[in-house]
């Protein structure tokens, strides 16, 4: 008989967090009980699961770092934990990663829980750390070699060089290379003993666009193999750019959760509109009825919910000779969706 | 047990200890030159003058010509010991490197062959071996001088030649004192620091999370650095021997109670390591307590100094040392073979690296809070 799964649910109308309990495979009609409005839900099988996490915390003193948060990851899917510094990411990766030992809460990998059988799980995960350095005076193929003795599985030094791209650097000291191949280096170490989930903590912060775009493309092809990945990140265009499924974290609590076009389309504000250049465009629409606003370089912005808004407001603008240097349309993304939860900006939102 | 594991583990930090100038530095050639420093300042090497004691068992003419002539020495510094001292004893009190006995009838010997050039009569040439740059530069110094006197007396014939002894007695010299000081040294510092930087810098860089992760457990990791250490303490104690050989002519006993000390003295202080970068975890502030426990261990546990040169009251705190256990235990092990101090002072130290070690591995911890 199958087991039953029990979900935590947030209404994303009133934000009423409730719980459900359904069979594997099943599909579930909801209502919330307190607004009544009505979702469906779909509760995944036990074997597309990857890491279960349900009600998990982690209390220091009086500072709540984790509260109570539930989420499932599901197996091949690039899973990107999103929130500024201090939001509770690390704490939530390390508790999942066995790192650190959760005030409350369950973690399951592979249906198994971590807090009785982490031992046989650690064969099959691999993890880059948040701010790792390896051994200074190793070369890289030491480096791999090293860490692929800790484990009884472990891939072809040869093969993982060729994969990551690091054959010309096998040779040189781990200290002498750029932060983006250290960083190339630490993806390879998560994955010498062929993991089935990867999980990435920060990855990219403190590298330059480039060598962020080389990580972006390594997890991307480990995303065509098939791997589980944990990404935590405080980048909105890094989860954008590789996430299947995303979850917001904010002052240890998740705010939202789902794919990124359902987020943005959830909590999003719609495309906006920039008109750049000269000041009598913001008094001319507003006296026109046009909800705008003053953005930067005598700059007015507005909401459109339909492009044919956007005709409409330059004919306007030409048919009364209002000029202006430039226009651009800006598409929703997740940093506004951050916005609209919080009243923060992403990066700025360190607590 | 992941034997592969500690393999990997033994021979990456060779190999990163390797390619660490400054690590080999402060580990080998740091104490090397502490050695040459110390033992060419205080063995007396440099000296301008070297003294000599000079026993006049004759008293006779030809004796006291001897006498003036070996005084006449610029670098030579002449003390006259009474006929009823014993000259090593003598020697010993005074802490003298060398000593010449004049004998009895040396003077009636010396006319008769003068007279009948066919035997020689010989000088007691009293040395103390462990003083053995010292003793070569007098040495030289007396037989160029009694060549001198041969081409004199007889146109080159030797007639007066060194029966040379070696002084009995206890009289060690100062590199014979600081050179198992400066083994337990080296390996105070090198397991200490090591222990640290293992604990603080790869906490910080996530290697020991990154640890947690995999399947190694922290008796393979300890295991593993542990081999590493004592080739270390193996190697430095090695080098520092070889050294004391080929520069002092330092000649030490070894037995199993050297290599109970190196190991136990790894043990030991790998432990206090662990125990400091349990409470202090920055690097750079662990480092610094670090300096803080091995700095004032290295002055007050009779490491450069004997003990007797200091108060009471710090002479008493220097029992409370480990470092002064090692340090005793080395010296009684290597130089002055007493049995007794020996088993006294290693119990000392495979104790405290028993209790220190288990204290710092129990402390010791990979997981975050």
């Amino acid at each position: 008989m199958s087991e039953l799964i029990k979900k935590t649910i947030r209404c994303p109308n009133c934000k009423h967090v409730f719980t459900i309990t359904g069979l594997p495979g099943e599909i579930k009609k909801v209502v919330c009980p307190n607004c009544y409005t009505i979702g469906k839900i779909v509760f995944e099988k036990s074997k597309d699961i990857a890491i279960s996490v349900s009600h998990l915390t982690k209390i220091y003193g009086d500072l709540i770092a984790v509260d109570d948060i539930s989420f499932e990851v599901k197996r091949g899917e690039v899973f990107a934990f999103l929130g500024p510094n201090g939001a509770g990411k690390t704490t939530t990766v390390e508790m999942i990663e066995s790192i650190r030992k959760p005030t409350k809460g369950l973690i399951k990998i592979f249906g198994k829980d971590i807090s009785k059988s982490f031992s046989e799980i650690k064969e099959r995960i691999g993890v880059l750390p948040q701010e790792f350095k390896s051994f200074e005076r190793l070369t890289v193929r030491e480096t791999l070699e090293y860490f692929s003795s800790l484990f009884n599985k472990h891939i072809e030094i040869s093969k993982s060089l060729k994969e990551m791209n690091l054959e010309g650097e096998k040779d040189k000291l781990y200290k002498d290379l750029s932060g983006g191949l250290k960083q190339r280096v630490g993806v390879a170490i998560a994955l010498v003993n062929d993991p089935d989930i990867i999980f990435l903590d920060e990855p990219t912060t403190g590298l330059d666009p480039k060598a962020r775009r080389e990580v972006w493309d390594v997890i991307s092809n480990l995303k065509r193999q098939g791997k589980t990945i944990f990404l935590t990140t405080h980048y909105m265009e890094e989860a954008e750019y590789l996430a299947d499924h995303v979850a917001i974290i904010h002052k240890g609590k998740i705010i939202a959760e789902g794919t990124v076009d359902e987020l943005i389309q959830r909590y999003g504000k719609g495309n906006t509109l920039h008109i750049n250049g000269n000041p009598k465009v913001y008094e001319f629409l507003k006296e026109k009825g046009f909800n705008v606003e003053i953005s930067r370089n005598n700059g007015v912005t507005m909401h459109i919910l339909r492009y044919s808004d956007i005709l409409e407001v330059l004919s306007l603008l030409k048919d009364n000779n209002i000029e202006y240097d430039s226009i651009d349309i800006r598409c929703p993304n997740l940093e506004e969706v951050f916005l609209t939860l919080t009243g923060a900006k992403l990066l700025e939102g360190t607590i | 047990m992941n034997p592969r594991f500690i393999f990997y583990d033994v021979y990456a930090n060779l190999k990163q200890w390797f390619r660490n100038r400054s690590s080999v530095f402060w580990s080998l050639l740091f104490p090397i030159l502490l050695i040459l420093l110390f033992g060419s300042i205080f063995s007396g090497s440099n000296d301008i003058t070297y003294t000599i004691a000079i026993q006049d068992l004759d008293d006779s003419t030809y004796s006291h010509l001897l006498i003036d002539i070996l005084e006449n020495i610029s670098i030579i510094d002449i003390k006259n010991v009474d006929k009823n001292e014993n000259i090593t004893s003598y020697m010993l009190d005074n802490d003298l490197p060398a000593a010449i006995v004049i004998p009895n009838g040396f003077g009636e010997d010396l006319n008769d062959i003068i007279l009948n050039p066919i035997s020689t009569t010989n000088l007691s040439f009293y040395y103390d071996p462990a003083r053995g740059d010292t003793v070569d530069v007098i040495k030289t110094v007396l037989q160029s001088t009694l060549y001198e006197i041969n081409m004199q007396l007889t146109g080159g014939r030797k007639i007066i030649g060194l029966n040379e002894k070696i002084a009995a007695g206890e009289n060690l010299s100062y590199i014979d004192f600081f050179l198992p000081g400066m083994i337990g040294f080296t390996i105070m510092t090198s397991s200490i620091y090591g222990s640290i930087e293992r604990n603080t810098k790869y906490r910080k860089n996530g290697i020991l999370r990154k640890l947690l992760t995999t399947p190694v457990n922290k008796t393979e990791w300890l295991l593993a650095k542990m081999l590493f250490m004592l080739f270390l303490s193996f190697l430095s104690t090695i080098i520092i021997l070889i050294v004391g050989w080929i520069v002092f002519n330092l000649h030490v006993h070894l037995d199993i109670f050297t290599v109970i000390l190196v190991i136990s003295t790894s043990f030991l202080f790998s432990g206090i390591g662990m125990i400091i970068s349990r409470f202090v975890k920055e690097e750079e502030t662990a480092d610094m307590a670090g300096g803080a426990i091995t700095f004032p261990m290295m002055f007050l546990a009779g490491t450069f100094f004997p003990l007797e040169i200091m108060p009471e009251f710090l002479q008493m705190f220097a029992k409370i040392l480990p470092l002064y256990y090692v340090n005793e235990g080395f010296r009684n092990a290597m130089i002055y073979m007493d049995i007794d101090k020996t088993l006294y002072f290693t119990g000392f130290v495979v104790l405290f690296a028993i209790i220190f070690f288990i204290i710092g591995a129990i402390l010791i911890n990979w997981r975050e809070e």
